[in-house]
C-alpha cells in the first residue's frame, strides 16, 4: 500500500501560512532564471516552485553552513521544514551522514540541525543540461532519506511519506486542511512523469561510464589528462562549495577556546600544507587530480554513500567551462 | 578525556614548564584541568588560545595520567606563538586521536627505532613505554640523528637510556663540531651500525619526510617485511576526527587510521612522503 494523501494546492499554501509560527520554512523560489531557497512568509509562500531541478544552493548548507560557531551554544532554532530539495541533494546527504554522525565521534552542531529538519524533497519533472543522477544509480525523485516526497500535479499537491518523520507531520496538518489518500490513477500519472525523466536523463547521457567504472578510469588516467583539464582552473574552489557532498573544513580560533568551523576545498591554496611548508596538493594539476580522486577513488574504498550525486553542479559553477562528463567521456574512451 | 559532547571543545591544561631543549626545540609540560590519558603514539590537538590549534604526538610516558609533555619545534604560525609562552598560561587540548603505536605486537621481539629531529617526541614516549615492558622485549635499539651536536634533543634522558639493560642508543649529526664523539652523517647511516635479528625485529620510523623515506628504503633492503615497519606519518590533521579532509592521505584519513602506519597499509598511497 503506498502511502500517498493528497489536498488542493490552494490547501497547501493554506496550511504552510498556518504553520509558519512553528516552523522555519525554506522553498525554492524562481526569479528569472534563477532559483533558490527562500525563507518562506506570508507573502511568498504562494510563489514556491516545485518539482524543478535544482536550487542554485545545494542542501548541505542548510547542514554544514559556510561558517558556524561549535563551541557556544546558540539559542535553539525553530524546527525547520526545507521544501523542494530533488534526489541528488538528498542523496549527497548519505555521506554527510556517514561523515558527521560517526557514532564515534557525533557531531552535535550537525546532527542536531538534521533532527530538528523536516525534508519535502520532490521529484523532479524536469532536467537541466548538466543533469546525470541517473549514471550514478540515483533516481530524481526520493524514496529514501527524505520524509515526504512531493508532487505537484495540476491542482493539487501530493504527498508521499517516506519516513516516521513524514508521517508525523502529516498528522499534523490533518486537522488544517483537507486531506485525502491519492487516488491510484493520479499515483500512476505521478509514477509515469517520474519514469519519462529517467529515460530522458539516461538517453542525454548515454555513454557516460557510471560510478562502478569511474574508480577504476580516475585511478588509471595518466597526468596529461589533469594538465590538460587544470590548465583553466583558477583554484576559485566553486566545484566544491556547490557540490552537495563536498565536507572539507578549517577550524578556526577565537578567544576562550571557542572553534569556528568554516568550509573549506582541497582546491584552495595551501589546503594540505603541514607547518613545515611541505604541500602535497602544491601544484595545480595535483590538487585537480586531488578532488576527482578523492570522490571516485577514496571515498568509494572508505563509505558506502555515494561522493557524487550527479547534480551538475559543478559544471556549472566552473569559471574556467570545466566538464567532468567531458573528461569521463575521454577517459573511458 | 575531551569534552563527549562536543568534540571540538578542547579540556584547559594549565602549562607548568618550559624545557628548552634546542635552539629551536622546546618541550612544555602541562596539567590537564579534566580526566586525561592516551596510548603511545596517538595524537593530541593543542591550542593556544585564540591563535589555532596544532597536532602533535605527547613525547611523555602514556603510563603518567596527571601531567602531559608536547616537545614542539618552531616552524609555523601557532608553534611560535607556543613558543613564547611561559609557565601559568593555559592551553587547550583535544583528544587523544588516531591509533598509536601496538606496544603488544612488539612483545618477544627486538624493537629497532630510527628518529630524526623533532621525531625523537613521538619515540620518546614509546620508549617510556617500551622501559615499563621492557621484561617482555629482547631489546631496544635507537637511532637518532639531527643536523649538529646542539639540535640533539633529550640529552638527560639519552644518557638514563643508555644505563638501562636492553636499550641501546646510537646517535649521529649532519655537521658535528669538535667535542663530537659519535657518528657523523644522516640518521641513515646509523643503520648500517646496528646489529639486529631481522626475522625477530620490528621497525619504528618517526621524523622529517626526507628521513623516512630513506628510512624506509633501507629498512626493506636490509630485510624488514613491509608490515613489520611502523610509520608514524606527519599530515595537516586539523579536527582530529576524521571529517574536515585535511589530512586525507588516499583512502585514509591520517587523523584516525593513523598516525602510525605500517609502511604495507600506505605504500599504494599517493604522496605519503610529503
Amino acid at each position: 500500500m503506498k502511502n500517498y494523501y493528497s489536498l488542493l494546492i490552494s490547501d497547501w499554501n493554506a496550511v504552510i501560512k498556518k504553520i509558519l509560527p512553528n516552523y522555519s520554512i525554506y522553498a525554492p523560489i524562481k526569479e528569472n532564471d534563477s532559483l533558490d531557497y527562500e525563507l518562506i512568509d506570508l507573502e511568498n509562500s504562494s510563489n514556491i516552485s516545485y518539482n524543478l531541478p535544482k536550487p542554485t544552493t545545494p542542501l548541505k548548507t542548510f547542514f554544514l553552513p559556510i561558517k558556524e560557531n561549535l563551541t557556544t551554544k546558540l539559542k535553539s532554532e525553530n524546527k525547520r521544514i526545507i521544501i523542494g530539495s530533488p534526489n541528488c541533494d538528498i542523496q549527497g546527504l548519505n555521506i554527510l551522514d556517514e561523515i558527521y554522525l560517526d557514532k564515534n565521534y557525533i557531531d552535535t552542531a550537525y546532527k542536531e540541525k538534521r533532527d530538528n529538519t523536516i525534508l519535502i524533497s520532490t521529484a523532479c519533472f524536469n532536467t537541466q543540461e548538466h543533469c546525470h543522477c541517473m549514471t550514478y544509480g540515483i533516481h530524481p525523485f526520493p524514496k529514501k532519506i527524505a520524509d515526504i516526497s512531493l508532487s505537484k500535479v495540476d491542482t493539487r499537491i501530493h504527498l508521499e511519506v517516506l519516513s516516521e518523520k513524514g508521517e508525523k507531520f502529516i498528522t499534523s496538518i490533518k486537522d488544517l486542511a483537507t486531506i485525502s489518500e491519492s487516488p491510484e490513477s493520479e499515483i500512476k500519472d505521478i509514477e509515469l512523469k517520474q519514469s519519462k525523466i529517467e529515460n530522458e536523463i539516461i538517453s542525454k547521457n548515454t555513454g557516460l561510464p557510471d560510478y562502478k567504472k569511474t574508480g577504476k578510469i580516475v585511478s588509471k588516467a595518466k597526468d596529461e589528462i589533469w594538465k590538460k583539464y587544470s590548465s583553466t582552473c583558477v583554484s576559485c574552489g566553486a566545484c566544491a562549495t556547490i557540490c552537495p557532498t563536498c565536507t572539507c573544513f578549517l577550524l578556526i580560533d577565537k578567544p576562550n577556546f571557542e572553534k569556528i568551523r568554516q568550509l573549506d576545498a582541497c582546491q584552495y591554496p595551501g589546503f594540505e600544507r603541514v607547518a613545515g611548508g611541505e604541500d602535497a596538493l602544491g601544484e595545480l594539476p595535483k590538487k585537480f587530480k586531488n578532488r576527482y580522486f578523492c570522490k571516485y577513488v577514496w571515498k568509494p574504498q572508505k563509505f558506502k554513500s555515494l561522493a557524487c550525486t550527479g547534480c551538475g553542479r559543478c559544471i556549472e559553477a566552473c569559471i574556467g567551462k570545466i566538464n567532468k562528463n567531458e573528461i569521463f567521456r575521454e577517459l573511458a574512451n | 578525556m575531551s569534552d563527549k559532547t562536543n568534540i571540538y571543545k578542547p579540556i584547559k591544561a594549565k602549562l607548568l614548564e618550559v624545557i628548552t631543549e634546542s635552539p629551536t626545540i622546546k618541550t612544555f609540560i602541562m596539567e590537564p584541568q579534566e580526566e586525561f590519558s592516551f596510548k603511545t603514539g596517538e595524537f593530541i590537538e593543542l591550542t593556544v588560545d585564540g591563535i589555532g590549534e596544532a597536532p602533535f604526538t605527547p613525547s611523555s610516558s602514556p603510563l603518567e595520567t596527571k601531567q602531559i609533555e608536547v616537545t614542539v619545534m618552531k616552524t609555523g604560525y601557532v608553534t611560535e606563538y607556543l613558543h613564547n609562552m611561559k609557565a601559568g598560561e593555559t592551553l587547550g587540548i583535544r583528544g587523544p586521536f588516531g591509533r598509536g603505536y601496538p606496544v603488544e605486537k612488539f612483545y618477544d621481539k627486538e624493537v629497532l627505532i630510527l628518529g630524526g629531529g623533532c621525531g625523537f617526541a613521538p619515540i620518546r614516549s614509546l620508549l617510556y613505554n617500551l622501559a615499563a615492558v621492557s621484561d617482555k622485549l629482547r631489546k631496544v635499539t635507537l637511532c637518532y640523528g639531527s643536523k649538529t651536536p646542539d639540535e640533539c634533543i633529550y640529552r638527560p634522558y639519552v644518557d638514563q637510556l643508555r644505563e638501562t639493560p636492553k636499550f641501546e642508543v646510537l646517535r649521529t649529526v649532519d655537521e658535528p663540531n669538535e667535542s663530537w664523539t659519535e657518528s657523523v652523517g644522516v640518521a641513515t647511516v646509523l643503520l648500517d651500525k646496528v646489529k639486529v635479528d631481522i626475522k625477530n625485529s620490528i621497525a619504528v620510523c618517526c621524523g622529517p619526510p626526507i628521513m623516512m623515506k630513506f628510512g624506509t628504503s633501507k629498512l626493506l633492503e636490509m630485510g624488514y617485511p613491509e608490515n613489520d615497519i611502523y610509520l608514524s606519518m606527519e599530515k595537516n590533521m586539523s579536527c582530529g576526527l576524521g571529517k574536515c579532509g585535511h589530512c586525507m592521505m588516499g583512502k585514509y584519513f591520517v587523523c584516525k587510521e593513523g598516525p602510525v602506519f605500517t609502511y604495507d597499509e600506505i605504500k599504494d598511497q599517493p604522496d605519503i612522503w610529503s
